[in-house]
């Protein structure tokens, strides 16, 4: 599958903080990327090297096979932004800038434009000045959404949206993507993230801690697992890949590492089990698990 | 402040009348928010502060020693004192009739420096009423313990602080340096308090404007109106001066028998205008302006769709309003012109004093002298067009923007073309006006002509401020500011620069005593070509640093 975004090696500092610390990110054609990390990791720092806005200073960056800083203009024809905190040009109408952005892009598609507008219930005559947060994000969205453009950089899109226009842009998207394009999503919001993103990649400190699909991000991370056991369960927490077992009665919930599983299956068939589940991390776990050593950390540090 | 303790039932009542807060509710958190103000200010302040003393003093001191016999006071009076064209922007000049050096410090700093304090008054509660509002930021602060009045009330009293300062230092600037400690007193509180009373304006005017852009358009023309009216009073109608701030500051009469009273007048205006704020704030809803919000097109206009023609729709509002000040005060001016013509025969040892200067008449040097102001104010007007380049990245358009296949080039581009092409029409309608109204009152068409040849000969100046703008935006985006200040040289030189005897090469780094000032001077087909090269070099060079920069968003 051809390679939408290269990174490797980003570096970029302003002053003496440093916001990319080696950065690596891949992106395929035609899957949706989920671009994660804390706030301050560097995803918009990201974003604008890939968009030309800013230049790395070190490393490699590749859209489309193609230096971002050097040919933004050719890149820009084929992709479409919507930032996070959309701000507007007070004094047009909101479909005035829909169209200014389209068009700026190489022309928009009318019906999907109407259709877009229709399906976030926005009002594209009111002016800019006028529109709360949720509105202004829908603007740049229907604007990005109704281009033509093969790649959509999305920096935490629906911040600001309600639930309701959140599962629009969902729906939207999943669209978007069976058309062959190909979506980087930064977003704080996992429920969306597991919903739309094929693979992800996890940053922390400008740098990516983690990079994969959900699949194997899972399969990298711990399994949870609870059974009904009558009797002394507890030389299981000696087993080797079990972590935090704890037991309420008969009940027992403990974590196992991935290569483990096996013989800590092989071994429960040894106890009178009454029932047992396992449930695979959720995102959340898995996210947190990277901000864990974090908080831990600062937790040491004061 | 006691609870009641309500029926049940009242909790879901709405309240048919709004609660009864008292005053000094509102007022919550005032003093807070002025720590906030002065925080965020202080550099700012203490600039303009400084700037407007170090001008008053540097004027002083120059004065006493221009003028130290009553010989040389009564050759400036002769001179000077009764030309309407120097009365029509420097002051009626009270006290001519038995001058002290006291009355020539006063027509030659006092109208300009209470302007310059006007407008710093201005810029300062706009910014932090109107401006702060449409940030959201000032939501933010309504959500705390603050009350209605509160974020206003802080604002105009860091504004007095600020005129309080200005008004202490230039009192202190005059007596060191010798003049009479009455008539200095007189002098310092009338550019303060002339100050205030335009701080109050604006906050008046913040509540009316929907925006802070145009809260700070409206406050500035309003300045500008009393400035012109002030000018038109003392020259043909004196009551009609006494409808301005300024006509209160300067009859105070510093050094020539005060009278005091003038300055209550001047308070009365700032109480009068503050109230009048809080009076509007009641009836209006954060956020929004008194003068409603219109709808408008749901689709963009071909020409919005292009970079270009969005840069023209940008400005578009902003120049009209521009250009309808410039129409209204270019006809002013230019009609006062036979007025001065008329006075000088009275006078013929004025006319002798003007035939000996270089030959020009009284009406050609006020007609050049005002082509001058105009260069000055539509230079204000250049630098905040060309800026809206670096107002975009601010606020986040250009990145926008710049995500689209548009080359910075082109992005930046357009806003130049838009803010080069304005300004240099605003020059024209500036010298079409004044042209228009003076010929009609002499019944000579072709000074038509000759007042486009003055504007002309100005017009490479805001050019030139143009290119200074896109130099710093291409290479110093976070000190843009900067371009202020080369217009506050440019204004100094010109308006200060015989008076502070300032040395040649300082006065030909300003731009506009580089051109002619035609009709007084021939036209100089050398001087406005460098001008425009330099001004093209600047532009072309700023361009190209932007090409290469980072975005610069903070």
């Amino acid at each position: 599958m051809a390679t939408i975004i290269e990174c490797s090696g980003l570096v970029k500092t302003f002053g003496a903080t440093s916001a990319l610390d080696g950065l690596d990110l891949r992106v395929a054609h035609g899957e949706v990327h989920g671009f994660l990390g804390p706030n301050g990791s560097g995803k918009t720092v990201t974003i604008r090297v890939l968009l030309g806005l800013l230049r790395q200073n070190d490393g490699e960056a590749r859209l489309f096979g193609a230096d971002p800083w050097k040919h933004a203009v050719a890149l820009h024809r084929r992709l479409a932004y919507v930032p996070g905190d959309t701000n507007l040009w007070p004094n047009l109408t909101g479909g005035e800038i829909i169209d200014l952005l389209g068009d700026l892009r190489g022309g928009l598609d009318e019906t999907r434009r109407d259709d877009l507008i229709e399906r976030f219930d926005l009002d594209p005559t009111k002016k800019a000045r006028a529109y709360s947060k949720g509105n202004r994000q829908k603007v740049a969205l229907v604007s990005a959404l109704a281009s033509d453009a093969e790649l959509l950089i999305l920096d935490e899109p629906t911040a600001g949206l309600d639930p309701l226009m959140e599962a629009v842009f969902q729906d939207v998207v999943l669209d978007v993507v069976a058309n062959g394009r190909t979506v980087l999503l930064s977003s704080h919001i996992l429920a969306e993230v597991e919903r739309l993103c094929d693979r992800v990649t996890i940053i922390r400190k400008g740098r990516a801690v983690e990079s994969g699909s959900l699949a194997d991000l899972r399969v990298l991370s711990r399994t949870t697992m609870t059974a009904g056991i009558d009797g002394d369960s507890s030389a299981i927490a000696d087993l080797a890949g079990v972590h935090e077992f704890r037991r309420d009665g008969s009940q027992v919930t403990f974590e196992v590492d991935h290569g483990a599983m096996s013989d800590v299956v092989r071994h429960l068939a040894t106890f009178d089990v009454s029932s047992l589940s396992s449930t695979p991390p959720t995102l959340e776990q898995l996210f947190l698990r990277h901000y864990d050593d974090e908080l831990r950390s600062l937790s040491e540090t004061t | 402040m006691t609870i009641d303790a309500a029926p049940t039932a009242s909790c879901f009542a709405v309240p048919s009348a709004p609660v009864d807060a008292r005053i000094t509710d509102t007022l919550v958190g005032t003093r807070r928010l002025m720590r906030l103000v002065l925080r965020r200010d202080r550099a700012r302040l203490s600039l303009w502060v400084v700037g407007l003393v170090g001008l008053m003093a540097v004027s002083a001191r120059s004065i006493a020693s221009l003028y130290e016999t009553p010989g040389q006071i009564r050759t400036y009076v002769d001179t000077v004192g009764d030309n309407p064209a120097l009365v029509m922007f420097a002051g009626p000049g009270y006290g001519f009739d038995d001058a002290t050096v006291g009355a020539i410090l006063v027509n030659e700093t006092s109208l300009w420096v209470a302007l310059a304090a006007a407008l710093m008054n201005v810029f300062l509660v706009v910014r932090h009423t109107r401006t702060e509002e449409d940030t959201e930021r000032l939501d933010l602060v309504g959500s705390l313990v603050v009350g209605r009045h509160a974020p206003a009330a802080a604002t105009l009293l860091v504004a007095g602080m600020a005129n309080l300062a200005v008004a202490v230092g230039c009192t202190v600037a005059a007596i060191a340096f010798g003049f009479a400690t009455a008539g200095s007193i007189a002098l310092g509180a009338s550019i303060g308090l002339t100050g205030l009373a335009f701080g109050a304006a604006s906050a008046a005017g913040a509540q009316v404007a929907s925006t802070g852009r145009s809260a700070l358009g409206a406050s500035v023309g309003l300045v500008g109106l009393a400035f012109v009216v002030r000018g038109i009073g003392d020259v043909a109608a004196p009551a009609l001066s006494w409808s301005t701030p300024f006509g209160w500051g300067l009859g105070v009469r510093a050094f020539a028998g005060e009278r005091w009273w003038t300055l209550l007048g001047l308070v009365g205006f700032a109480i009068g205008l503050f109230v009048f704020a809080v009076w509007l704030s009641a009836r209006r809803d954060l956020g929004s302006g008194l003068l409603s919000q219109h709808t408008g097109p749901a689709t963009a206009s071909p020409s919005t769709r292009r970079p270009l023609g969005l840069a023209v729709r940008i400005q578009r509002v902003v120049f009209v309003g521009w250009a309808v000040g410039i129409v209204a005060a270019g006809l002013v001016y230019g009609s006062l012109a036979d007025e001065i013509e008329a006075m000088v025969a009275d006078n013929p040892e004025l006319a002798d004093y003007f035939a000996g200067a270089g030959g020009a008449t009284l009406a050609e040097s006020y007609l050049a002298t005002t082509m001058q102001m105009m260069a000055l104010v539509i230079g204000g007007y250049a630098i905040s067009a060309t800026l809206r380049t670096r107002h975009g990245e601010i606020r986040g358009t250009a990145e926008s923007m710049l995500a689209t296949p548009l080359t910075r080039w082109w992005w930046a581009g357009s806003t130049l073309v838009v803010a080069t092409v304005t300004s240099l029409l605003l020059v024209g309608v500036a010298g079409l006006t004044i042209g228009m109204s003076y010929a009609a009152s002499v019944g000579d068409w072709s000074e038509i002509g000759t007042m486009m040849v003055a504007a002309s000969s100005v017009a490479p100046t805001v050019l030139v401020l143009i290119g200074v703008a896109t130099m710093l935006f291409g290479w110093v985006p976070r000190a843009t500011v900067a371009a202020w200040g080369v217009l506050a040289f440019v204004a100094i030189v010109t308006l200060f620069g015989p008076v502070l005897r300032l040395p040649d090469w300082v006065v030909d780094l300003s731009p506009l005593a580089r051109m002619s000032a035609v009709p007084a001077e021939d036209w100089n087909t050398t001087s406005v070509v460098v001008m425009m090269v330099v001004a093209a070099a600047l532009v072309a060079v700023g361009l190209v640093g932007f090409a290469r920069r980072d975005l610069a968003t903070g």
